[in-house]
């Protein structure tokens, strides 16, 4: 028995002695990220993950572990051909381990089970996952799961040129409570499209420069409709499509353009071109995104910003509506793997990524905002004086578009009708009427049309 | 002399093959496709059962059956024996069971995390998250937001929660629950209902024939006549020039007529002075959209045709061309008499090819005016490509799309045998009757 008891001792010692070598070898990882609508000041939305590696594989260390991490990063300026390339190459099996995705994608994905929920992986208790804002990490989640972390915030303000503002009549008092005023309702779209009239009337911007918006589709549109009191979502989860809101959303637009504040051939305008523009003050009042501070006062070269610009929530429609604004964030979103060691291992990237540190070099450089809350208290962030005015002045005031299945094809065919009477190729009541008819034949029950 | 017998056929198993592979069975599946409901949200390689607040609404909705959706919809751990004894088994230190056991038996929680709490809180508790995630797991009693690859996994599952199902139930569930797609035909009752589809439709028929008419056959025919009429080196050099759209790639060769329609570009620049406001020229007017699109399309497709109609000319022997300028022909009665009923052929081949590389073309269009201003210039095959395979909002709809692009092959084979009629390609193909 005891001669047994030795060899079994051996025998484990031998079998120690493989498993610990083969321990000590390195354990190796190589983690693709890919991130949509990026560009070139959204670098962090991968770097933050190779700093993340670093400091996963430094933890290894400490343990006594021999991690090796790899980072492939690869960016996609473009939201279609980024939402392409990742359903296309998980239907394919070839997905990156990691997404940086819109939080609207979770919803799909996550039923044709393209994405795993993060909080399979990660301890929701644990830092800095507990310093994340509760509405961010509700935005990150569907069905009751926490699918994803939120990668930033940010809002999408209205702005004007002061001193086109100025000329028409405002005093410094007035456009200082501008902010206040459009907050209370008292200045709706509806003194947008008379004050843009006036400006280009005064000769200040070339005619359709007056209201200059957005020359694509974007969560932007939603803003408008929430403008006049539409609703997107309703309590119980499903769709909202409010004619009312609708067609006044649209009507604005066409008006803008039969005042001739706005052109007709607006959308469809090339981005840079676009950019340089209202930067320079080629444009009386427009509507963006807070990361657009980072490319005004970048690119195009805007030396005082906050001596040339003023920025609101969008206005109301009308008395019925309500300002507002929309945040969209982004979140890292865990892709499904044959190997679950490898999604554990990105899932580990993703939170050490979501520290206020880390996050501050992608908020501060791309002029997002930050998503944990003690992130004001880093100086980086505390610093910048955009940071702190556009979370105090557009975050309280911020919704989100919804996560729900049916919500892309909505939005699609939402600005398929916008994009119709916009351009003059149908009326207002036409498009409404197509909305309707194809909201009701492609969503069916799942949608309420009031 | 066997064995040559079937050579033909050897060597023209490779074009089979790829025939087979990169175009019947294309169309097969689109076939298929077109018949399903397939999009980002179902996944194409099949689904699984998942009761979720979802599919427990639509439970509610779509079946009545409030009762077990509620029920359903419960998050339940419970530590119990079955899970301790799990655990057990998957090498869970023995030391954390009995804590759990001694602390926590019989209790149950209404959340993941609460549970997680609980095994937190052991003196021996795992050190790791994810020894902490598996050994939660093991404790959930309830079948929320679990996938399941059969129903069959599904039912068990819920028969165990506690909950037996009737048939009814039990279809219903599967109705509800099911992720993937499934076979449909309301792909085109949604095509017949919509009211873009007739705009796209006369959209497409506008495009392919006035692009075919004006320019890939009727420019294309003037320029391989007039060539043919010139000395070799001039004809060769006019040839060449309207070679160089082809050559040139298609997104250098739209971005540059964008330069030229643009605000900023080289038409706002020069008309400016002549008092025209600057403009996006391209954009202004469906009538400016559908011109550029056309020159676009067409200065490319041209080509194609201006050389196999050139070369086609060539073969003509020249002696016909003598004896009529000997009779006194001018040059349009050549044209007439001797050119174009020489041509019939290439004209033919030309039409048909080009009406149907058409019907399938949008990259310019995507490229130029991505079937702006307010889809004024969307065609067939780029709504089937937008609906399909790129939107801004990701909501890709292979179903929709596909049956959008069967559409198409349904077209293009109905032309191919209208054209073959129309110019008797049976004549046309006959042994000549001298020999």
């Amino acid at each position: 028995m005891i001669r047994y008891k030795n060899t079994f001792a051996m025998l484990a010692t031998a079998v120690m002695l493989t498993f610990g070598t083969s321990g000590a070898m390195a354990a190796e990882y190589t983690i693709s990220v890919w991130s949509g609508g990026s560009g070139p000041n959204d670098n962090y939305r991968i770097d933050a993950i190779k700093l993340a590696a670093t400091l996963l594989e430094a933890e290894a260390e400490v343990l006594g572990e021999d991690l090796k991490i790899t980072i492939e990063g690869k960016p996609y300026t473009q939201w279609d051909e980024f939402k392409q390339a990742v359903t296309l190459a998980a239907e394919a099996g070839t997905a990156p381990n990691i997404v940086v995705a819109g939080h609207e994608d979770i919803a799909a994905w996550s039923q044709s089970g393209l994405i795993v929920p993060i909080e399979d992986y990660v301890d929701l208790d644990s830092w800095p996952i507990n310093d994340i804002y509760d509405n961010l990490m509700q935005i990150s989640s569907f069905n009751g799961k926490v699918y994803g972390l939120p990668q930033d915030a940010e809002s999408r303000p209205f702005f004007f040129w002061k001193d086109y503002m100025r000329t028409i009549g405002y005093s410094d008092a007035d456009i200082n409570a501008l902010p206040a005023k459009v907050q209370a309702g008292d200045y709706t779209l509806q003194n947008v499209l008379t004050d843009a009239k006036k400006i280009q009337d005064a000769g200040l911007v070339k005619p359709g420069y007056g209201f200059y918006p957005r020359v694509s589709n974007g969560p932007d549109y939603w803003q408008f409709y929430t403008s006049f009191g539409g609703q997107i979502e309703n309590s119980d989860g499903k769709l909202v499509f409010d004619k009312a809101a609708m067609t006044k959303f649209y009507q604005f637009f066409v008006d803008a353009v039969a005042l001739g504040v706005t052109r007709k051939n607006h959308i469809g305008t090339p981005w840079d071109q676009w950019y340089g523009e209202v930067a320079n003050g080629k444009a009386g009042l427009w509507h963006g995104g807070t990361w657009h501070y980072a490319r005004y006062t970048k690119k195009e070269g805007q030396k005082d910003f906050f001596g040339n610009i003023q920025f609101t929530l969008i206005p109301a429609g009308d008395a019925g509506g309500k300002a507002n604004t929309l945040t969209h964030p982004l979140v890292y979103l865990l892709t499904k793997q044959a190997d679950d060691d490898a999604v554990a291992i990105a899932a580990e990237l993703v939170k050490i990524a979501s520290e206020p540190r880390i996050n501050t070099l992608h908020a501060i450089k791309s002029a997002h905002l930050g998503i944990t809350r003690s992130q004001s208290s880093v100086d980086l962030y505390s610093g910048d004086r955009w940071a702190r005015e556009a979370t105090k002045r557009l975050l309280p005031h911020a919704t989100a578009m919804p996560n729900n299945v049916s919500f892309g094809q909505y939005w699609e065919i939402m600005w398929g009708g916008l994009e119709g009477s916009w351009t003059g190729q149908k009326s207002v009541s036409d498009a409404i009427a197509d909305v309707e008819t194809e909201l009701k034949t492609t969503l069916g029950d799942k949608i309420v049309i009031r | 002399m066997g064995n040559s017998k079937h050579l033909g056929l050897y060597m023209l198993a490779p074009a089979f093959l790829f025939v087979i592979v990169f175009f019947l069975t294309p169309v097969l599946l689109t076939g298929v496709f077109g018949f399903t409901n397939m999009s980002t949200a179902t996944g194409i390689t099949g689904g699984s059962y998942m009761v979720s607040q979802s599919s427990m609404q639509a439970l509610k909705d779509r079946h009545d059956l409030s009762e077990i959706a509620k029920k359903l919809s419960q998050v339940i751990y419970t530590i119990d024996e079955e899970g301790l004894n799990a655990a057990a088994q998957e090498g869970v230190d023995a030391g954390t069971l009995a804590e759990l056991k001694a602390g926590f038996l019989g209790q149950s929680f209404q959340k993941r995390r609460a549970v997680e709490r609980a095994i937190k809180s052991l003196d021996n508790r795992p050190s790791s998250t994810r020894a902490i995630k598996k050994l939660s797991a093991l404790f959930e009693r309830s079948v929320l937001n679990i996938r399941y690859d059969t129903e069959v996994d599904l039912f068990a599952a819920i028969d165990k929660f506690g909950l037996p199902l009737s048939v009814a139930e039990k279809t219903a569930m599967s109705d509800v629950t099911y992720t993937g797609w499934v076979f449909t035909t309301d792909n085109f009752k949604r095509m017949i209902s919509l009211p873009d589809t007739m705009t796209t439709l006369i959209n497409t028929l506008f495009y392919v024939f006035v692009t075919l008419i004006v320019f890939n056959t009727g420019f294309a025919l003037v320029l391989a006549i007039s060539t043919h009429y010139m000395d070799a080196a001039s004809a060769g050099f006019f040839r060449s020039v309207w070679l160089l759209p082809r050559i040139t790639p298609p997104v250098l060769y739209v971005l540059m007529w964008k330069w030229l329609a643009w605000d900023t570009g080289f038409l706002s620049t020069v008309l400016g002075p002549l008092g025209f406001e600057p403009r996006n020229w391209m954009l202004d007017t469906p009538a400016n959209a559908w011109t550029f699109i056309i020159l676009i399309n067409g200065m490319v497709g041209a080509s194609m045709g201006m050389l196999i109609f050139s070369s086609a000319i060539k073969a003509i022997p020249s002696s016909l061309f003598y004896a009529s300028e000997v009779d006194g022909a001018n040059r349009m009665q050549q044209v007439r008499h001797i050119i174009l009923p020489q041509l019939r052929f290439p004209i033919l081949f030309i039409t048909s090819y080009q009406t149907l590389s058409l019907l399938t073309s949008f990259e310019y269009i995507l490229l130029a005016t991505e079937g702006g201003p307010g889809g004024a210039t969307e065609v067939w095959a780029l709504t089937t490509y937008l609906k399909a395979l790129s939107n801004y909002a990701g909501a890709l709809e292979y179903g929709y799309g596909a049956a959008l692009a069967l559409v198409l092959v349904v077209v293009g084979v109905f032309l191919s045998i209208l054209y073959l009629k129309l110019f008797d390609f049976k004549t046309l193909t006959a042994p000549p009757k001298i020999e």
